[in-house]
């Protein structure tokens, strides 16, 4: 950072990908250390648009990209409506890497086709099982992780039930520093750290 | 009577919000059940004894409307040593009897103190505060809740949601009376005097349980003050207001969905929460409570109280 300062270089500019893969080192490294168990599902939120063809044809138009088509990763999907009036693509993959590149690519390919700006979220799921600075999750806790688009960061999101604002905020405070520590890009400005409640997944 | 005499150490916006909706809808349903009963011409004498009745079950029974609601399970001396320990400690500080403990299982840090009198009081801490908070902090949020009890906060909460449910009944009577003539001769029904009464019913209400809510957010800086005494520590529980509350106040409540299908509205409902909130908020702010718990840390260490 004060290197490129110094010699006039811009810091290297977000991407969605620099960002999004940020998790599959997270998740590698809190894996190594025993505090999760394996993540295999993941998932797209947008505004569907019906007069985009893309968008009406999405389940033809992704399956040969993420399941059927020559190098897929072989990742499952689904697409789901919520009670918001949203639309989901649910995916589920037992190789992490290959399911943040799929959600990579779904909204990749989305935005390439004119619905940039319906993009709302990546999310993934994160089960912690082990201890995270004093805090004991053996029970097992689920927490999400939302890439915000318009944002370009993560976030962790621990909804302890379905009406809106019913969030573990001490926990989401406490694992987004661990997140952070382990190499993933978190939104610095909490006050941006809205929630998702009823995740299908 | 309506109040479940709740004390809250942290306010969990999701559970307090729905309890004091609960606790909202339970007064004006009583009210409306007084009135009726009134309007059937039921013996005035005979509706004190069914109001009165009800407010003493619920005031004798809160305790274990509170266990239930809250899924706080009592524990033995046996299954937790050190809180027990710990609160046996602070107690005979505060030269009280010991309390009934309880634990509950949740993540999100907190804790409560409930009973109508220091000798029928109950303690209860979420795993989560054990977990997050060191032990001298979590010495001074249980002095804290242990203060509530000795001041007799649950009573004089009870007490005035009593009184405001009276209030209430009695305005409307006077406007029934008033409206229709006389006590007691027959009335006939205009339905839009009848709305009219109702209405002053739970206007009257609400405006009560406004000043209720304002009693509580005060007797919540008493407990931080005589909770400190007990302790001795008032530095400890303001950082353990700080550790439960200082960032996460920041993190919003609103759903991500939102900003996308309503965001011409957004700003609206967020600036009347902020300005209306502290009315109906149980507790003053963790600001100016850190601040107060700060000084009197200041002057207790030069031997001042």
């Amino acid at each position: 950072m004060v290197l490129d300062r110094l010699f006039g270089r811009r810091p290297q500019a977000r991407t969605d990908w620099s960002v999004m893969s940020s998790i599959i080192r997270a998740e590698q490294r809190l894996m190594a250390r025993g505090e999760i168990s394996p993540s295999r599902r993941g998932g797209l939120i947008f505004r569907n648009d019906e007069s985009n063809p893309f968008m009406r044809d999405l389940k033809q138009e992704l399956d040969p990209v993420l399941y059927s088509g020559p190098g897929a990763t072989k990742t499952a999907f689904e697409i789901q409506d919520d009670d918001h009036g949203m639309r989901w693509v649910v995916m589920e993959d037992g190789n992490f890497e290959d399911l943040v590149s799929s959600v990579y690519t779904v909204g990749n390919a989305m935005g390439a086709n004119g619905g940039a700006g319906n993009l709302l979220a990546a999310v993934f799921e994160l089960y912690f099982t082990g201890t995270v600075d004093d805090n004991s999750f053996r029970s097992g806790l689920r927490t999400y992780w939302i890439y915000r688009y318009d944002r370009k960061s993560f976030y962790p999101f621990v909804p302890t039930g379905e009406s809106t604002g019913d969030r573990d905020k001490p926990t989401e405070v406490s694992l987004a520093s661990r997140a952070r520590r382990q190499g993933m890009v978190i939104e610095r400005n909490m006050e941006e750290w809205m929630g998702l409640w009823g995740i299908p997944f | 009577m309506t109040s479940l005499g709740m004390r809250k150490f942290r306010r969990d916006p999701g559970l307090v919000s729905r309890m004091y909706f609960t606790m909202f809808m339970l007064g004006i349903l009583y009210a409306i059940f007084a009135l009726v009963l009134w309007t059937l011409s039921v013996q005035i004498v005979f509706i004190g004894v069914i109001v009165g009745g009800f407010a003493l079950f619920q005031y004798f029974m809160s305790d274990r409307m509170i266990l239930w609601a809250s899924g706080a399970k009592l524990v033995t001396e046996q299954q937790e040593p050190e809180l027990h320990r710990s609160i046996k400690r602070l107690a005979d500080r505060a030269s009280m009897p010991m309390p009934k403990v309880a634990v509950i299982n949740s993540h999100v840090p907190n804790a409560f103190a409930t009973g109508r009198n220091p000798s029928n009081a109950l303690v209860a801490v979420t795993t989560g505060i054990r977990e997050r908070l060191s032990d001298r902090e979590l010495d001074a949020v249980l002095a804290h809740e242990l203060a509530h009890v000795r001041n007799r906060d649950m009573r004089v909460l009870a007490i005035g949601n009593f009184l405001v449910t009276l209030t209430s009944f009695l305005m409307t009577m006077f406007f029934w009376s008033m409206l229709f003539g006389g006590l007691g001769g027959r009335r006939d029904n205009n339905a839009s005097a009848i709305l009219l009464v109702y209405v002053v019913t739970i206007v009257v209400y609400f405006v009560g349980q406004l000043l209720v809510l304002a009693l509580t957010r005060y007797r919540e800086f008493g407990a931080d003050h005589s909770g400190a005494e007990i302790s001795g520590d008032p530095g400890a529980l303001a950082s353990a207001l700080e550790k439960i509350t200082g960032q996460m106040a920041r993190i919003p409540d609103q759903d991500l969905r939102r900003l996308q299908t309503a965001s011409a509205f957004l700003f609206a409902p967020i600036a009347l929460r902020s300005g209306v909130g502290s009315l109906f908020s149980t507790h003053p702010p963790v600001e100016e409570r850190i601040r107060r718990l700060k000084e009197l840390e200041r002057r207790m260490s030069f031997g001042m109280r």
